[in-house]
């Protein structure tokens, strides 16, 4: 009679404890997952087959190199003059085009040493405004306001990405191709030319297809 | 009656097994602008990307076209990411969990639909190449239809791809071209560069979906004739009388068999057969306990085992789910049309007329959108017959 009062109460609690237990079971993570580092270059648990941080350094880095070897660049007497124009989106994948250039631009900066410089003509409307504040004497200059100092492009720094996809039973499949061009801004000449190519390949799970 | 025990207990662990993903539901109010935020924020999950489907057409449909931005691009994110491994995914093809288990994605038409609406907004952002990535992936998104004649046939998005390609310099022809050839009402007009004003309109209840089948595992999508069938808008005095380009209850319900159907289907005939062996067991086991008289036999023991078999495969019946995930963007129009002006800078004000079959006006459907065109840049205008009135855009 003891042993069977001893066997229910166990019953019991090992029930209960399995009831309490399942209130939070069926919750995905119900701890949470901790913020995880990772490096720009490198893909995360969370992909997909478009343009992705890891995509964005490889190609910027690679156009930063290949930039600074060519001659109108390592052995110009000063250093030329770049404005960035946006890249051309030809993809499927909506993106923020002057993320491409921003890297671009900051890569270039730190490893030319000065070798060139680029021109912030997105910035126009309020350089010009300040300009305008300094001729008309409303704030101080440091030089005469009235000479035009603003500088001309020697270059164009610009870009295309373009895509295909495919989409069978076996999955879909993106290739992106990242051309970049150096343009010269008084021949319209292209004296500089470099590409990335980069391919992903995806199957949803089947409660998706 | 130690057998009959163990029965109890395994109905008990199955019985609470289920209890593990019963959330209260919310309290919905009926509202969209309370009732999305809410859901998104407190609700589940996986109905996330629904609510946010949801909420990002209400806002375009009162006005707020900039509202519905952060809401598109955060679906979005979800619905590009949908690669590989998916816990939910996985659970809802397992007997004992439903379709709906998984993370709203939305049929093709669904998320083509998100991807064309965030499209317009690029666009009128001035981002005409990322408007055509859109419309790209809008129409990427119909490209697996079980018949490869209905695939990738969407009529304005081909001709929207080659128009902003158009307009960025480009050769917009291979778009022109799918597009007149999967053109089944009105014919896509010419590109003409010039234009400045573009009306993207919508119309007609869209596609509803429903459950049908012995335990409802199979996907049907409901559609209702429109009360509206054209479109005439008046701008400056200019007129255009607009028709359909393309139809999404067409769209829904030309995309064929899904995988996950086949899944369905043998939850279906696990669920069926199970049951079948239940009532056999159940019924062949208590005939037998009834002819042995409940005497301490090895007929008897066989005929608890045939009940305990036939109980355990009643409860395996009872928890498998094979109905089909109903879950709906169901603001989603019938038809898309697209109205395209050349106006001078400046202020103007449409009046957007919705026509029955008979080209009357249905004057509850009526709209006035004032917008004003800006200097060098396309103005972009949304309107539906849902749309509230008067705007401003």
């Amino acid at each position: 009679m003891k042993k069977q009062t001893l066997t229910s109460l166990v019953s019991t609690v090992a029930l209960v404890a399995f009831v309490s237990g399942c209130a939070s079971s069926g919750v995905k993570n119900p701890s949470g997952v901790p913020v995880t580092h990772m490096n720009a270059d490198e893909q995360g648990f969370v992909a997909g087959t478009g343009v992705e941080s890891q995509d964005l350094v490889s190609v910027t880095d690679k156009m930063a190199r290949s930039i600074l070897a060519i001659q109108q660049i390592a052995n110009a007497p000063t250093p030329p003059k770049i404005v960035l124009d946006p890249v051309n989106n030809n993809t499927r994948f909506p993106i923020n085009k002057d993320i491409f250039n921003t890297r671009i631009r900051t890569e270039l900066n730190k490893k030319s040493l000065g070798k060139v410089t680029f021109l912030a003509r997105e910035r126009m409307a309020a350089l010009d405004k300040e300009r305008n504040l300094k001729r008309t004497g409303e704030v101080t200059a440091s030089a005469d306001p009235k000479v035009q100092e603003f500088l001309g492009a020697d270059y164009f720094l610009t870009g295309e990405l373009q895509g295909l996809s495919t989409r069978t039973k076996a999955g879909t499949s993106d290739y992106i191709l990242y051309a970049f061009q150096l343009i010269d801004a008084r021949t319209s000449a292209i004296v500089w030319e470099d590409s990335a190519e980069i391919k992903k390949q995806g199957l949803e799970d089947a409660a998706y297809r | 009656m130690k057998v009959f025990l163990q029965a109890a207990l395994a109905a008990c662990l199955v019985g609470l097994a289920g209890c593990a993903t019963k959330q209260p539901p919310l309290p919905l109010t009926g509202d969209i602008f309370r009732d999305a935020p809410m859901a998104i924020e407190k609700g589940p999950p996986r109905d996330k990307l629904l609510w946010q489907y949801r909420l990002a057409l209400a806002e375009m449909r009162r006005g707020q076209l900039d509202a519905a931005k952060p809401v598109l691009d955060d679906a979005l994110l979800t619905l590009g990411g949908v690669y590989g491994k998916d816990s939910d995914a996985r659970k809802a093809r397992k007997l004992f969990h439903k379709e709906s288990k998984k993370t709203f994605i939305g049929e093709p038409y669904e998320r083509a639909m998100a991807y064309f609406y965030r499209g317009i907004l690029y666009w009128r952002a001035g981002e005409m190449d990322n408007a055509r990535a859109c419309f790209r992936s809008a129409e990427f998104e119909d490209s697996d239809a079980e018949n490869n004649a209905f695939a990738c046939d969407y009529v304005l998005l081909d001709y929207l791809d080659g128009f902003a390609t158009a307009k960025l310099g480009g050769d917009g022809n291979d778009a022109f071209k799918r597009a007149e050839k999967n053109a089944k009402g009105a014919k896509p007009p010419a590109y003409d560069t010039k234009v400045n004003t573009l009306v993207f309109l919508d119309f007609g209840p869209g596609p509803t979906k429903y459950a049908t089948g012995e335990y409802r595992e199979q996907l049907h999508f409901r559609t209702v004739p429109s009360p509206v069938h054209s479109v005439q808008i008046q701008v400056d005095g200019i007129g255009a009388n607009l028709k359909p380009m393309d139809d999404l209850n067409f769209q829904a319900t030309t995309r064929g068999g899904r995988v996950m159907d086949h899944v369905l289907a043998n939850k279906a005939v696990f669920k069926g057969t199970t049951d079948t062996i239940g009532d056999v067991g159940i019924f062949g086991g208590a005939a037998v306990l009834a002819a042995t008289g409940g005497r301490d036999s090895t007929a008897n023991q066989v005929g608890a085992g045939l009940l305990v078999a036939g109980l355990l495969s009643k409860i395996a019946s009872a928890a498998t789910t094979p109905e089909a995930d109903i879950r709906c963007w169901e603001q989603l129009p019938q038809f898309l049309a697209l109205g395209q002006f050349k106006l001078s800078p400046g202020q103007h004000t449409a009046t957007i007329n919705f026509l029955d079959s008979t080209g009357g006006t249905q004057p509850k459907f009526t709209k006035q959108i004032t917008f004003t065109v800006p200097e060098g840049r396309d103005e972009v205008i949304y309107v539906s017959d849902q749309s509230t009135t008067p705007q401003t855009q």
